[in-house]
């Protein structure tokens, strides 16, 4: 799967879980940057990351995740 | 050392003449705040000196390992290690002898006679606090959030730095960032931070210790007392907590301020919370907000798939040890419970994951009758858990409880003129502290004219000078 279609889907999942239509990511994008991404939402994110692609993370590869781009790095190489 | 003391005050002024007398040097800082903090420690309690430094260098050396070694087994390894020795050094000081007590307890139930007894363990002072800077340390390097202290010097001073070394609040690693350039001494700061301790010192001396000698009188002799006096004291033994313990925060930050150093935030008018979990992100915020770090969001990820009852599970696991942390007392793992408890609701009904945010009136700064509902009814269960807080065993708690529900709870509870100024303290801390809720401490009037500023300043030294109670330890000293 590449990168960009990975960015897409997951996107989508952000625009869903968080309610918001108007969430665009990025590489860069950090929960900084999203009003409604707080670490009780980051769960809601995993949880339905983790259905929609059919993978599982490991607890310190959730921890690791300095942005976007590192979150996609990982789903890419599942 | 007692920061409203003689002593403190002559020890202070030294270490700020020492310490700015060395502007633009970094290092010569940050051993005069190393040696004032290990003398502030010694004065206190001598005997553990050692173990400070002991346990500061075994962590400082466990560090550089973890961030040394390039195996990722070994450095989940030397991790584990320091976590295992930091909550061992708790465990061992705050909760072997209760194990010990209870577990002899626990054989003689069985009809075991037994000579088991616990040993006079003596809790070093402020290891519930230095102990959490440790542990926070190794994690946060092996996470790779922090590069380990090259100099032991502004490690050491991290760990054992005085303000915050007996009663916190709890600084995590990045506090060491504002040690590796020296510190330029900036007036308003300073001035700020003379503000905060004044604000700390009058809600300590007039209100904390005032009520104190109340609900002190009241608990010595539960069964004498009226329903009424009993509610009265369960409420203001939650304001003398409060009083007490952020006065001890405003006094650590403020002295912080005047070394041009920031210190966490402690507490954020908790009395303004709209429900439990707000509560909670306004009260002791550096050990929530620690524990939220370190236990609940790790336990929250590996729950994730049970859904809300994941959580449920992680919220409950943090709020006991929130509980316990305070010490080895059933009546502390039965307040931990309680609270985790009460955020069920909140979770199933999503209003955990909401921003508690006050509504007030257009035309008068008040909040909307539904918003000073839900003040008073969390505040209705903070009282009742401070109550499970103050007790000394189950038993002492129920027959306080017991007390409460008598036919003379409609009657006047037991008061006296000599409570009245710290009644009004009470009241004109809440005021003050309403007006100041969107501010860092209640106290920050710079805007106000100057005039207006040096009778608020005078007033409130008056206030504390005239009024000031029987001189109580502080409540967090214990912990």
């Amino acid at each position: 799967m590449d990168k960009n279609q990975i960015l897409e889907e997951v996107q989508e999942i952000f625009r869903d879980v968080l309610d918001n239509e108007n969430i665009v990511l990025e590489d860069a994008t950090t929960a900084d940057d999203i009003e409604e991404w707080d670490s009780l939402s980051h769960i809601q994110l995993i949880v339905a990351i983790e259905k929609h692609f059919k993978i599982k993370f490991t607890s310190k590869e959730i921890l690791s995740w300095q942005n976007v781009g590192e979150m996609l790095d990982t789903i890419a190489s599942k | 050392m007692v920061f409203n003391s003689l002593p403190f005050v002559l020890f202070f002024v030294v270490v700020f003449t020492l310490y700015w007398s060395a502007p633009g040097r970094a290092k010569l800082q940050n051993w005069v705040l190393l040696l004032a903090s290990y003398f502030f420690y010694g004065y206190a309690s001598w005997k553990m000196l050692p173990l400070l430094l002991v346990s500061t260098i075994a962590f400082y050396a466990i560090g550089r390992g973890i961030y040394r070694t390039e195996n990722e087994k070994t450095s989940s390894r030397m991790t584990s290690l320091g976590v295992v020795l930091g909550i061992g050094l708790l465990v061992y000081f705050k909760y072997l002898n209760f194990f010990i007590d209870e577990f002899s307890r626990m054989l003689a139930g069985f009809g075991l006679e037994n000579n088991i007894h616990s040993f006079g363990i003596i809790m070093p002072l402020g290891i519930s606090f230095f102990t959490f800077r440790l542990i926070s340390y190794v994690l946060d390097i092996h996470h790779g959030k922090y590069k380990p202290t090259e100099d032991f010097v502004t490690f050491a001073s991290y760990v054992a730095f005085f303000p915050c070394i007996l009663s916190g609040p709890i600084d995590r690693p990045k506090f060491m960032g504002q040690l590796t350039a020296a510190r330029i001494f900036d007036y308003d700061t300073a001035v700020d931070g003379c503000r905060q301790i004044l604000w700390g010192l009058f809600k300590k001396v007039v209100i904390a210790d005032n009520c104190a000698t109340y609900v002190d009188t009241v608990w010595g002799d539960v069964s004498a007392q009226s329903g009424s006096t009993l509610v009265l004291a369960a409420v203001l033994y939650s304001f003398q907590l409060y009083a007490d313990f952020s006065g001890y925060s405003d006094m650590a930050i403020g002295i912080g301020k005047l070394l041009n150093l920031k210190v966490a935030k402690n507490f954020n008018y908790p009395f303004f919370a709209l429900n439990m979990a707000d509560f909670w992100r306004r009260w002791h915020m550096s050990l929530t907000s620690w524990l939220t770090d370190y236990v609940f969001m790790p336990l929250n990820i590996r729950f994730r798939d049970w859904g809300q009852w994941g959580m449920i599970l992680a919220i409950v696991i943090n709020m006991f040890l929130v509980g316990i942390w305070h010490g080895a007392n059933w009546t502390y793992a039965v307040f931990g419970l309680y609270h985790g408890l009460l955020f069920i609701p909140l979770i199933l009904t999503g209003a955990f994951q909401k921003k508690a945010k006050i509504h007030t009136y257009e035309k008068v700064d008040v909040p909307v009758l539904a918003d000073c509902i839900k003040m008073f009814l969390t505040f209705v269960l903070v009282c009742i858990g401070q109550l499970i807080f103050r007790a000394n065993s189950v038993g002492e708690l129920g027959l306080y409880l017991a007390g409460i529900c008598k036919a003379n709870i409609i009657s006047m509870p037991y008061l006296h003129y000599r409570y009245i100024p710290a009644f009004i303290a009470l009241i004109i801390m809440l005021f003050v502290e309403w007006k100041s809720r969107k501010q860092d401490h209640a106290l920050m009037i710079q805007s106000l004219n100057v005039s207006v500023r040096w009778i608020i300043y005078i007033t409130l030294l008056v206030t504390t000078f005239s009024f000031s109670g029987i001189p109580v330890s502080y409540i967090y000293f214990q912990f």
